[in-house]
């Protein structure tokens, strides 16, 4: 399947812009306490045990992925190009971003579920 | 296509610093925003592995959290502050550019040649950027080791 690339910018844009949302509203979660005591182990549970705020992390995990995986594409790109080198690059940005994504999942669901 | 081939300067003409000269502030953006950008990307990587560990229980939790604990690590963090801020500030810019807006009116191209969109807005912008990321580290500097 070939996506346009005017819609990936867009898609682009778009995790942009809800990333820095989130991200806004992760990092004051912070501080909502003292910065050193919002990353003891057992507030940190606690957050991650409010499913509000672990819904909150798979957006960011997967926008930031999204996001950062397509940047990163766009990089190589620029400095190459030819078919199977553009192939390669793209599968393999896309193989990386999901690798991350269940990778980060696991952690948020298993610590949400109460699994450490 | 040799010549084509010559022209490829890949990481080389990234660092080379007459294009700086040539280019102006307008390069050294795009050259920052791939630089932050990567850099970022190599931080999220670091910091989905760094808080799996708290799936092993709070000693491998508070030992992994020692890590930024430390000037070193104030730094460090500071730093990604800095990249996270300039890359959104200079992605809103682009986004806004890529719009239309701020890139001026179409006119004659007359020598020097100089672009429309290269203008004054366009180049406040980017040292606002710069100077509001400088202001974020400094602030997560504080908040750090205060």
């Amino acid at each position: 399947m070939i996506m346009r690339e005017s819609i990936v910018m867009k898609i682009h844009y778009g995790t942009a812009l809800g990333a820095v949302f989130l991200v806004a509203i992760h990092i004051m979660m912070r501080m909502t306490m003292d910065f050193h005591d919002s990353l003891q182990y057992e507030n940190v549970i606690a957050n991650y045990e409010m499913i509000g705020y672990a819904i909150l992390l798979e957006l960011i995990l997967i926008l930031i992925s999204v996001h950062g995986f397509n940047g990163l594409r766009v990089i190589l790109l620029e400095m190459r190009q030819g078919k199977s080198y553009e192939k390669g690059v793209t599968y393999g940005c896309i193989a990386a971003m999901v690798v991350l994504v269940a990778y980060g999942s696991r952690t948020i669901i298993m610590t949400n579920m109460g699994m450490v | 296509m040799e010549k084509e081939n010559n022209a490829k300067e890949g990481i080389k003409g990234w660092i080379n610093p007459a294009k700086y000269g040539k280019f102006g502030i307008e390069r050294f953006a795009w050259i920052l925003m791939r630089i932050t950008g990567l850099g970022l990307l190599a931080y999220f990587i670091g910091h989905i592995y760094e808080t799996s560990s708290i799936l092993n229980g709070p000693a491998a939790w508070e030992s992994v959290l020692e890590l930024t604990q430390t000037t070193e690590g104030h730094i460090f963090l500071s730093l990604v502050i800095g990249m996270c801020v300039f890359h959104t500030g200079n992605g809103i810019r682009l986004m806004l550019v890529q719009m239309g807006y701020g890139i001026g009116k179409p006119a004659r191209p007359d020598y020097p040649y100089k672009p429309q969109s290269l203008n004054m807005k366009g180049k406040a912008c980017i040292y606002a950027t710069i100077g509001i990321a400088a202001l974020a580290m400094w602030y997560g500097i504080t908040v750090m080791f205060g």
